[in-house]
């Protein structure tokens, strides 16, 4: 029994897919879910910069002041700007929110009446925005109570006219959070009455499917490969290029059709209003199809068996799943993941599925986030020519 | 109609095929017989172009091979070793898809395909998908999907593997009727039985050359093969062949369970002398039988071994 027990062992640990399988991807999956949870990483309030987005319209002492505090803050980085740039900028998704303070802080501050100042935001970015929210509200408190407390030490000089210089001091008073109200204002998506997680979840399930779909459609090269099919094609008058090009051509076609099934089914039964713009509708499904059929036929290639394919594509659709929203929305995620999410697929076909019916972009706006997908698509057909001549169409 | 000049082929340091050549006569049908490995699959790899010889050339029908390999492809068929169909399709689908790949018009092609089913004697599954085939049933698709384009030349690489005897006989008779239209055949197995059968002309390959190639009876004569006396011994033991190998001038050539074949040049005469050396080792004979070389004995006698090793 030692005996079996040792040769099992040693058989295993020269295996390096059942090793890989084992140890490897879990790790890497226990890695990836932690970061996207939250159990690693830090969220915004410790380290991470935030951008903010300020417009000035009362263009007082005070809110000048006030403004200059913000920026002095090591987390806040203070953008100044005019409303409408600061709105386009907003729906763009370059920035979380924007605040703007109306004529008549100084004056309402002054009088202790509720302030004139807004958060204008992307609901996308709500996770970060709450977080601005907070952060201002604390400064506008201390801000507040500095300015009282200078008047009474004014009065104070006044009537006994003893030397005071300054308040250097914000004395304990008992905070009352609600005394400072920020009106809240979003302004990404609400055009139509569009549901931001109507959106996530087709977008993000829909790639997510196609990306299993296309890898299926990769693997039955290897398959074909196996069971002799491709070795008669190649006794035909066609030509490897042929057959390796047909078979991309169904991945694409195949794939776009998906995400028009997909897209149409969520217009119909879930009310997911796609004529929205059905221009850049079409143009990111056919940019999502090639990037993503291009990947499917790039794992088949770097693959040398059927067995090894499906296991390499289900560890890059996980791994890129949960990098790039489909599994858990980006705006639930730290920081650190949208910059990770970068590259992933998924990031750049939901971001652009935002723009078209959260952001409301014009398709020219959406162009960048094609190109990337367009791009990664070209790159990996190239590969996937070197690689499938190489591996697959040389049988022998 | 194939002329097959000097092909050499090499991986590496292993030689696969050292300078090989073979003429096939319009109409006949040619045997590539040989062990596994022997190069039978390689000399059938460059015949359909997927691999190029190092050296030598092909002509089909006159056609360089190597200067025009599309032209060569029309008007040969394949039928690879593998059962290379789709499951998921139909016999009929599986006849349409290979045969609209030598651009056959599809109105002529599914008039082929129904004769072609016909012929295989599967008509009446023409509907149903390859999956729920026997192993038989595919092996005959297998060749048919080769057919539709008409070919004038079908190499077939050992079609009958893992085929049972029934099948195997249906086969046969495919072929036979293939042959009988006037395709010519190139046809690669390791089994004795099917190459004497079918075979016209044999070529005998092991280890990447031609050790002999001819008819049958050209084969005997360059091999010497002579007759074979095959005795049927009650018992057998090593004492009663070491015995008579150092008694009998003609060699003992095969022993298997309780027979041994022996060789002779004329048995008429040599017949009582064997039996006489039989009696003295001991042994007591259930039957005797004679017979003119086979394929197995002229193998064994051109390489040194047996098919089967």
């Amino acid at each position: 029994m030692l005996k079996l027990f040792k040769k099992d062992l040693i058989l295993f640990f020269k295996d390096q897919r059942s090793f890989t399988l084992t140890f490897l991807v879990p790790v890497i999956l226990i890695t990836v879910f932690a970061f996207a949870y939250g159990g690693i990483g830090d969220y915004p309030d410790s380290t991470e910069s935030l951008e903010l987005l300020v417009v000035d319209q009362d263009r007082s002492k005070l809110s000048k002041q006030f403004i200059s505090d913000l920026d002095t803050i090591d987390i806040m980085s203070v953008i100044p700007s005019d409303l409408d740039s600061a709105r386009a900028l907003i729906i763009k998704g370059k920035y979380a929110g924007a605040l703007i303070f109306r004529s008549g802080f100084q004056d309402s501050i002054s009088a202790g009446n509720p302030l004139p100042v807004q958060l204008m935001y992307d609901e996308e970015q709500e996770l970060e925005t709450w977080h601005l929210q907070s952060i201002i509200i604390n400064n506008l408190t201390s801000y507040s109570r500095k300015i009282e407390m200078q008047k009474y030490f004014d009065a104070y000089k006044n009537m006994f006219s003893e030397s005071v210089s300054s308040v250097s001091v914000i004395p304990a008073l008992p905070a009352d959070k609600n005394e400072f109200r920020i009106e809240r204002i979003s302004i990404v998506g609400k055009k139509k009455d569009i549901k931001l997680g109507l959106i996530q979840a087709v977008a993000g399930t829909a790639i997510l499917m196609l990306l299993f779909s296309m890898a299926g459609v990769g693997t039955s090269l290897l398959e074909e490969k196996e069971n002799g099919t491709i070795k008669r094609l190649l006794y035909s008058p066609l030509s490897g290029r042929t057959i390796l090009y047909s078979k991309m051509l169904v991945a694409f076609f195949i794939a776009i059709l998906q995400l028009t099934v997909m897209f149409l089914f969520s217009w119909i039964f879930l009310g997911l209003d796609i004529t929205i713009n059905i221009q850049g509708l079409i143009l990111m499904i056919i940019s999502t199809a090639f990037a993503i059929s291009s990947l499917g036929i790039f794992l088949a290639s770097i693959a040398k068996s059927r067995q090894q394919a499906q296991n390499l594509s289900n560890l890059i659709i996980l791994v890129m799943s949960a990098i790039g929203g489909s599994m858990i929305p980006l705006f639930y995620m730290p920081e650190i993941m949208s910059k990770v999410a970068v590259f992933s697929l998924n990031y750049w076909g939901i971001q652009g599925f935002y723009d078209i019916f959260w952001r409301l972009l014009p398709v020219s706006d959406t162009y960048p986030k094609m190109l990337v997908l367009i791009g990664s698509g070209i790159i990996m057909t190239l590969l996937s020519i070197r690689l499938i001549n190489k591996n697959i169409l040389k049988l022998i | 109609m194939i002329i097959v000049n000097s092909i050499s082929k090499s991986y590496g340091n292993i030689v696969s095929l050292n300078d090989i050549s073979f003429n096939i006569r319009k109409g006949e049908i040619f045997g590539l017989l040989g062990p596994n490995g022997a190069g039978k699959s390689t000399i059938v790899n460059i015949l359909n172009t997927i691999l190029k010889p190092d050296s030598g050339e092909i002509f089909i029908d006159g056609v360089n091979l190597k200067l025009n390999p599309d032209s060569c492809k029309m008007i040969m068929g394949i039928v690879p070793q593998e059962i290379a169909l789709y499951e998921n399709l139909s016999a009929y689908e599986n006849l349409l898809f290979w045969g609209g790949l030598y651009n056959v018009p599809r109105s002529v092609l599914k008039k082929i395909a129904i004769e072609i089913l016909g012929l295989i004697g599967l008509s009446s599954r023409k509907d149903d998908s390859i999956k729920t085939f026997s192993g038989g049933m595919k092996r005959r698709i297998n060749i048919a999907c080769s057919l539709l384009h008409k070919p004038r030349i079908l190499v077939m690489d050992e079609p009958t593997i893992g085929v049972d005897p029934q099948n195997r006989n249906h086969i046969f008779k495919i072929i036979e009727n293939l042959n009988s239209e006037g395709i010519t055949i190139i046809y690669t197995t390791h089994y004795m039985d099917e190459a004497e059968r079918l075979c016209d002309r044999i070529a005998i390959i092991d280890n990447g050359i031609i050790k002999a190639q001819g008819t049958l009876q050209e084969l005997r004569n360059i091999s010497r093969s002579r007759e074979i006396v095959t005795i049927k011994l009650k018992f057998l033991s090593d004492q009663i062949v070491n015995y008579i190998s150092n008694k009998m001038s003609f060699p003992v050539i095969d022993r298997v369970l309780n027979i041994i074949k022996v060789e002779c040049e004329d048995v008429g005469s040599e017949i009582s002398d064997i039996l006489k050396h039989l009696h003295s080792a001991g042994a007591e004979i259930k039957s005797i039988d004679t017979q003119d070389a086979d394929l197995e004995s002229i193998f064994l006698k051109l390489t040194g071994k047996k098919l089967r090793d």
